[in-house]
């Protein structure tokens, strides 16, 4: 029995319509039972985490062990974790709070960690530019009418596009705000009632294949 | 089917014993107490916060304009406790919630307006206490919806049940699942598949891992291996339940390998910087980006294409389905996602599930022509009648 | 302006580069810089989550406030780790059980305020060009994700025009997005060029 599904749908079952009546009565104890399991299941992730790292770590000392391609660089994956927990253990017991502005650990992280995040991130400006190039070549209607749409609301969102005319931004705001809108409106339609098709569908067990 | 019903019953008796419990509510709401502000004419009104747990009250003035340019304090008087619960407020705001009160118990407010060295003070108002409520008024239309829906659902499940057979048309990114795990077999490459940057709590990361349970289960058919990186342990260790649960099912458990549904890291572009090394490294013939994407997802499906996989991709997001149109050879919009595991798997209870979603559809359908009718009656044409009417109906809504 | 002397200033130019270098082909350098991001932001993660979760949700409550509801999930995140002994991994499906169902519970009512928040915004209050093509593009779209009726005839063309909205919201979302994410590239060469070579100020 214990072994089986039966507990957990019952959960997943129990869960879900708690929550649900939840959202028509504010009364307690159902009107902070959302609030309630938002907080558990930041703490279940909080213990979860230590079983992700586990799992990156081992991938990564396994591949140092059997010497797999690229096994150097795991080194420098490791190095690179070890180093700021060590630098946050430093701080916390140096400034009472790793977290604090100056600390080593803060250090680390606003000239380490935001960098490179900034850096990937505008990896996109190149990317974003590839993949107009693809759908200028993809040469099918759907394709072309997404990049000239896309042409058409770039240029008009440049200043020099209102100075050959200050119709080329109306227009622009037009497009944004009629058919882009309307398209917008009628997909967050159709995924809000997915949306309840999905939950429903596990809450009443007929989905169950998130369980083994 | 009861537990169909169950969930069925038990909203119908809440609104059953909402109702009586409504009643109530409104007693309480004519628990207040107004008070005269001395030599300025202001009224300070306190009540119970409507539709709330019964831990907050409501204080309400207008401001006329001998006070403007003051400042206002209002404090709390409970028993010989006298305390301040606003500081240095523009009197303006007209409104402030007290939110740190105990259901049941007697309180009392009164107002300070502050300008230099003058200060006015308010009379205490009358003892006012907060009271929880029982059913939510402002969501009686969500809790009709709901029933509908639930009715639907149930309505159309037990019809599969009863052995009616229904249609679901073709998704071409579906049809093409079964192509490009071929093709990744033929190519001796494993596929990837992507969850993106949600939590489990979020439907797309759900939607995204019951495609992952139709998708691995054609790869341990084809004997094919599956990596799937993630950016939360949580989904990881359900993505892990997920394509364990695959692997047997297709007669192969001996060829699940935990350690492929990996844990990369919770930031987002670190996410993304771990993913595209692994592209680049392992090139996958097959790349699948189904869950939750924000602003990586052009890097990831970019990275995909220039190693040459098929990518099928699928998200709720609408700013990023553009991107996935663009890069990708096959993207599912919104709820075509969603509803990918059950045209995957064609089981006849979740295609019940489809077709009582489309039901709501139609539903949405009309109401929008009904109210352009009404509208166009009422405000085009301007007879009174159907602007009333017009007006109803987006009030409802 | 000189070119800078701060060792973290040239520590963040030289991941920066690094970084770049992968639109060339994968090397050693993205190789290096993307798994020092991992390694760091991974331990940054541990952290906050040791913070913000094990001493705030966890310890404090527990050990200060005696509130003893917290074994529930500190059982359910426990149960989790089932997952390291074998035979007895099915006891972590207690907690995902628990989790799915808090985000499938959770997202029935947000998906309502969507729902009524998107079909009253199409009622239209004013009669314009704009509005009635606004309706068309709703119900025309809505009615390409019916999925128990096959796109062709009458469906099949009001499908068509719904594509067609799809496509051009699409496009213009794309085009929206360039300029936001060219200034982003803007302000790395700006850092490199300014704060690390000094050559613009």
């Amino acid at each position: 029995m214990i072994k089986g599904k039966g507990i957990p749908l019952a959960i997943s079952f129990l869960t879900g319509t708690i929550i649900i009546i939840a959202f028509f009565i504010p009364h307690a104890p159902f009107g902070s039972f959302e609030e309630i399991s938002l907080r558990w299941y930041s703490i279940i992730a909080g213990f979860t985490m230590l079983l992700g790292v586990d799992s990156l770590l081992r991938l990564h000392t396994n591949k140092i062990k059997r010497k797999e391609n690229h096994w150097a660089y795991s080194i420098v994956l490791l190095f690179g974790f070890l180093l700021i927990v060590i630098v946050g253990i430093i701080s916390t017991i140096r400034y009472g709070n790793a977290f604090l502005t100056g600390s080593g650990f803060m250090y680390m992280y606003d000239n380490m960690i935001i960098p490179l995040q900034s850096t990937m991130f505008s990896l996109l400006a190149f990317f974003i530019a590839s993949a107009a190039y693809r759908a200028f070549r993809a040469r099918n209607f759907d394709a072309t009418l997404l990049l000239i749409t896309a042409i058409i609301v770039m240029f008009g969102r440049v200043p020099i596009s209102e100075m050959i005319s200050p119709k080329i931004p109306i227009f622009t705001e037009w497009i944004m705000s009629v058919p882009q809108m309307a398209a917008k409106r009628g997909i967050i339609i159709g995924i809000a009632l997915g949306a309840i098709g999905v939950s429903l569908r596990i809450i009443l067990g007929i989905e169950r294949s998130y369980l083994s | 089917m009861k537990r169909h019903l169950l969930l069925f019953l038990c909203m119908i008796s809440i609104s059953v014993f909402s109702q009586e419990l409504i009643d109530s509510t409104n007693v309480a709401l004519i628990d207040t107490a107004i008070t005269e502000m001395q030599h300025s004419g202001i009224v300070l009104n306190v009540c119970d916060t409507p539709n709330d747990d019964g831990t907050s009250i409501t204080i309400k003035w207008d401001i006329n304009d001998s006070l403007k340019g003051y400042l206002m304090d209002i404090h709390r008087i409970h028993g010989e406790c006298d305390t301040a619960i606003a500081l240095d407020m523009n009197p303006e705001k007209g409104i402030h919630t007290d939110n740190m009160v105990h259901g049941g118990t007697n309180y009392m407010y009164y107002a300070l307006f502050k300008k230099d060295d003058i200060v006015k003070k308010t009379d205490n108002s009358l003892p006012v206490k907060a009271i929880g409520q029982w059913f939510n008024k402002e969501r009686f239309d969500s809790f009709i919806v709901l029933l509908l829906i639930a009715g639907a659902f149930a309505w159309f499940i037990y019809l599969a049940k009863k052995g009616k057979s229904f249609y679901i048309r073709k998704i071409a990114g579906l049809d093409a699942v079964e192509e490009a795990v071929g093709r990744s077999t033929e190519m001796g490459k494993p596929i990837m598949y992507l969850l993106g940057i949600g939590y489990v709590t979020d439907i797309p990361t759900i939607a995204g891992l019951t495609i992952l349970g139709r998708v691995a289960k054609k790869a341990a058919e084809y004997d094919t291996r599956i990596m799937v990186p993630s950016y939360d342990p949580v989904v990881m260790t359900t993505a892990q339940e997920v394509v364990k649960e695959a692997f047997t099912e297709a007669g192969r458990p001996d060829a699940y390998r935990k350690e492929d549904t990996m844990y990369i890291t919770q930031d987002q572009f670190g996410y993304a910087a771990g993913v595209d090394g692994m592209m680049m490294r392992e090139k996958p013939g097959a790349i699948f980006l189904q869950g939750l994407f924000f602003a990586e997802s052009l890097i990831l499906a970019e990275t995909g294409y220039s190693i040459g996989a098929i990518q099928i991709a699928g998200t709720t997001e609408t700013a990023q389905l553009p991107f996935f149109v663009a890069a990708c050879d096959y993207t599912l919009i919104g709820e075509e996602m969603m509803a990918a595991s059950v045209y995957l798997e064609r089981e006849p209870l979740m295609l019940g599930s489809i077709v009582a979603e489309d039901l709501i559809k139609i539903i949405i359908v009309f109401v929008l022509i009904i109210g352009f009718i009404l509208g166009l009656l009422g405000h085009g044409f301007k007879i009174g009648f159907f602007t009333d009417m017009f007006e109803w109906l987006v009030r409802i809504i | 302006m000189a070119i800078s002397t701060s060792i973290w200033i040239w520590i963040a130019a030289l991941l920066t580069l690094s970084i770049y270098s992968f639109l060339y082909k994968d090397n050693p350098f993205y190789k290096f810089s993307e798994k020092i991001l991992v390694g760091i932001s991974i331990g940054y993660t541990v952290s906050i989550y040791f913070h913000n979760t094990i001493i705030a949700k966890v310890w404090n409550p527990l050990v200060h406030d005696h509130n003893f509801l917290v074994i529930v999930p500190l059982i359910l995140g426990l149960l989790m780790f089932s997952r390291l002994f074998k035979g007895k991994a099915y006891l972590s499906r207690i907690p995902i059980a628990f989790v799915v169902g808090t985000g499938c519970g959770m997202s029935i009512p947000s998906s309502f305020e969507n729902l009524f928040k998107q079909v009253q915004g199409t009622m239209p209050q004013v009669f314009t060009i704009g509005n009635i093509i606004i309706l068309i593009g709703v119900l025309s779209t809505l009615i390409y994700f019916f999925f128990s009726v096959e796109h062709k005839g009458i469906i099949g063309k009001v499908t068509r025009v719904g594509i067609t909205f799809i496509m051009i919201g699409f496009g213009a979302a794309f085009g929206a997005t360039i300029m936001a994410r060219i200034s982003l590239f803007i302000g790395r060469i700006q850092f490199l060029l300014g704060d690390w070579l000094g050559i613009i100020s």
